[in-house]
């Protein structure tokens, strides 16, 4: 499902030039879940981002869902980011004009389907991590915690075969953890998601498959 | 509703929310609407007073001309190509209501020992429409009031007619000439003649000039096609004898200025608009800075390029539509109203109108909204791409810094 060999990726900064990836490897079977662990600024977002089709990697190959990512350019990769990989971003990127819902289907509505196709699913999600009373909210409105479930009822809405989450549970209290929690376990059985999870919670990590560390530019086992 | 308009509409709204992008938004639209009204009245004014003006001149012009080749030889004594012919054939053709023989030459008058060159211009039956004299049935000199002032003229006095062109008598060659009373004086001040004619029968003239320009002018019946009666006497008559020309070949020179006019009116009030676009632009660019993440989260959630630049496009003709719309309304209906009312007043011995005239046309209309389009649709697209080009990750990075 996720097959990632020999990936380097280097950023510049003006002169500076940093390594930040220097040879990743990583395989995943469909279905199966694996927590990245590692210090900040060790490139754990870097790594989703090129799992995601987001950004580039300068050397190395990425296929995910049979799709060579590595070989296409990141705009033309629009069409399988929206099918099949759902995002939960480190910084929630709600979007500030749409209320709680809207922003909950806006996956959807990339897609071209219509809001009222979108709405139970939507509100049901919004139900399992305790925010149906505060869908119409726009996201000013929710607290830090609360703007974190909306965007993982955003990734999950339209039930993708894979979840890249940048610290899902980042913001959240022990409780709204397992909301979060338990509804990534119920995807996965109902769905056989595959999820590559960045975190830094020792819970998550527990009941992933496998826990990798991603340190010095290289993934180990944690 | 769409992805792309619903994603629009709603940027619209927040532009009412934050303080910059408001002023500058609200710019645009009031630019835009002053750039279009003034545009809409510009035009209106234009096309009114050129409408007054073509009519005007339509009635003062006869609707086809057969110039008559083979006159003019210079040869004294030689006669002109018999016109009466070519008169009754023109006559007799289908849509022509009415003949007109017209003879143009040069001549002098004199009046003891004052002497005058002068244009002359000889009629058949009656003065043609377009001098304006009241006794359509004098027969003798009509002058026009600069000459008659010039030589001391008042009706009922004697002139001496004089033609360059000398006449053979049994004593040698002699300068022909006339001695004719003065049946009328005229003013005209109508601007497309440099010199206006004195006026006198024609078989008067064509004994004294018989070598002048002989013209026919056709007056056509009101459902005739001037331009079918026009073909069917190009085709018929010898090339070599007359020349037939509709009335707009003959004042091609004076539709031209008109037309260039029009289009130097417009680049100047176009400007507004443009400026407007500016505007426009900033607007936009100022809006996709403060949405940058969000924007690049929509690209992350896999929204392609071509939808993100649509979303600004339409975004560029919320902000443009209304004030544009409003502009080009309120400049149609105040010229409306202006001409209906005839508010603005001329000295009426300078304008062939003694109020400005408006005319909204709808070709007029159609040019400035197109223009419109153009200019916002130019602004709104330089941002559109710029959204389009948009990195994911190094604009959601941006929200964060
Ligand atoms: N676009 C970028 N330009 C320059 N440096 C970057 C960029 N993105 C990330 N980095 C740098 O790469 C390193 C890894 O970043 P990141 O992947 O966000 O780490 P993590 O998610 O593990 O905290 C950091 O030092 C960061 O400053
Ligand atoms: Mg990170």
């Amino acid at each position: 499902m996720i097959s990632v060999s020999g990936v380097t990726k280097a950023y510049r900064d003006g002169e500076v030039r940093r390594q930040v990836l220097r040879g990743v490897d990583l395989e995943l079977a469909p279905g199966g879940t694996v927590a990245i662990v590692g210090p900040s600024g060790s490139g754990k977002s870097t790594l989703l981002n090129i799992l995601g089709a987001l950004d580039t990697a300068d050397a190395g190959t990425v296929r995910i869902d049979g799709v060579d990512v590595s070989a296409s350019r990141p705009a033309a990769l629009a069409g399988f980011r929206n099918r099949s990989l759902g995002f939960v971003f480190q910084f929630h990127q709600l979007l500030p004009d749409f209320t709680a819902i809207e922003n909950v289907i806006m996956p959807g509505r990339i897609a071209g389907r219509s809001a009222a196709s979108l709405l139970a699913d939507g509100l049901e999600l919004l139900d399992q991590v305790g925010l149906r009373d505060r869908a119409a909210d726009f996201p000013q409105q929710l607290s830090g915690g609360e703007r974190q479930r909306v965007a993982i009822c955003r990734a999950l809405v339209l039930e993708p075969p894979v979840l890249l989450a940048d610290e899902p549970t980042g913001n959240l209290d022990a409780a709204s953890g397992e909301q979060v929690l338990e509804l990534l376990a119920g995807l996965r059985r109902r769905r056989g998601t595959t999820m590559v999870l960045v975190t830094h919670n020792p819970e998550v990590a527990r009941r992933c498959g496998s826990v990798l560390r991603l340190d010095g530019g290289r993934l180990t086992p944690a | 509703m769409g992805f792309v308009w619903h994603v629009a509409l709603r940027y619209f709204r927040s532009t009412r929310a934050d303080a910059h992008i408001r002023v500058l938004s609200s710019l645009t639209a009031g630019g835009l609407a002053v750039g279009t009204a003034a545009l809409v009245l510009a035009l209106a004014a234009l096309s009114g007073f050129q409408n007054h003006l073509l009519t005007d001149l339509a009635r003062h012009t006869p609707a086809l001309q057969v110039e008559l080749a083979g006159s003019g030889a210079g040869v004294p004594g030689e006669a002109a190509e018999e016109p009466a012919a070519l008169v009754a054939w023109a006559a007799a053709t289908n849509g022509v209501s009415a003949v007109q023989e017209l003879l143009y030459a040069r001549g002098w008058l004199a009046v003891g020992a004052s002497v005058q060159q002068v244009e002359i211009l000889g009629f058949e039956k009656a003065p043609p429409v377009w001098i304006p004299v009241g006794d359509r049935a004098a027969r003798g000199l009509i002058v026009p009031i600069a000459v008659a002032q010039k030589l001391g003229l008042a009706v009922g006095e004697t002139v001496r007619v004089f033609s360059p062109r000398p006449g053979l008598t049994p004593l040698g060659p002699r300068p022909r000439t006339r001695t004719l009373p003065v049946a009328g004086i005229y003013r005209s001040d109508r601007a497309d003649y440099e010199e206006l004619p004195v006026l006198l029968p024609l078989e008067e003239a064509a004994a004294l000039f018989a070598g002048g320009d002989r013209r026919l002018d056709l007056t056509l019946e009101p459902e005739a096609e001037q331009e079918l009666v026009a073909g069917f006497l190009r085709e018929t008559v010898d090339p070599a004898k007359a020349t037939v020309v509709g009335w707009r070949e003959a004042n091609r020179a004076l539709l031209f200025v008109l037309r260039l006019e029009k289009s130097l009116v417009f680049s100047a009030v176009v400007l507004i608009v443009a400026v407007a676009a500016f505007a426009l632009l900033a607007s936009l660019s100022l809006v996709l800075s403060s949405k940058r993440s969000e924007v690049g989260a929509l690209a992350a959630m896999g929204a392609p390029p071509a939808r993100l630049q649509r979303i600004f496009l339409a975004l560029g003709a919320l902000l443009s539509v209304g004030g544009a719309g409003l502009g080009g309304a309120l400049g149609a209906g105040v010229a409306a109203f202006l001409d209906r009312f005839r508010v603005i007043s001329l000295p009426p011995d300078v304008y062939i109108v003694e109020y400005v005239p408006f005319l909204v046309r709808g070709s007029d209309v159609l040019i400035v909204v197109a223009s419109t389009v153009v200019f916002t649709g130019a602004a709104s697209l330089l941002s559109a791409r710029r959204a389009s080009r948009l990195d994911p990750v190094e604009a959601m990075r941006s929200a964060r810094t």
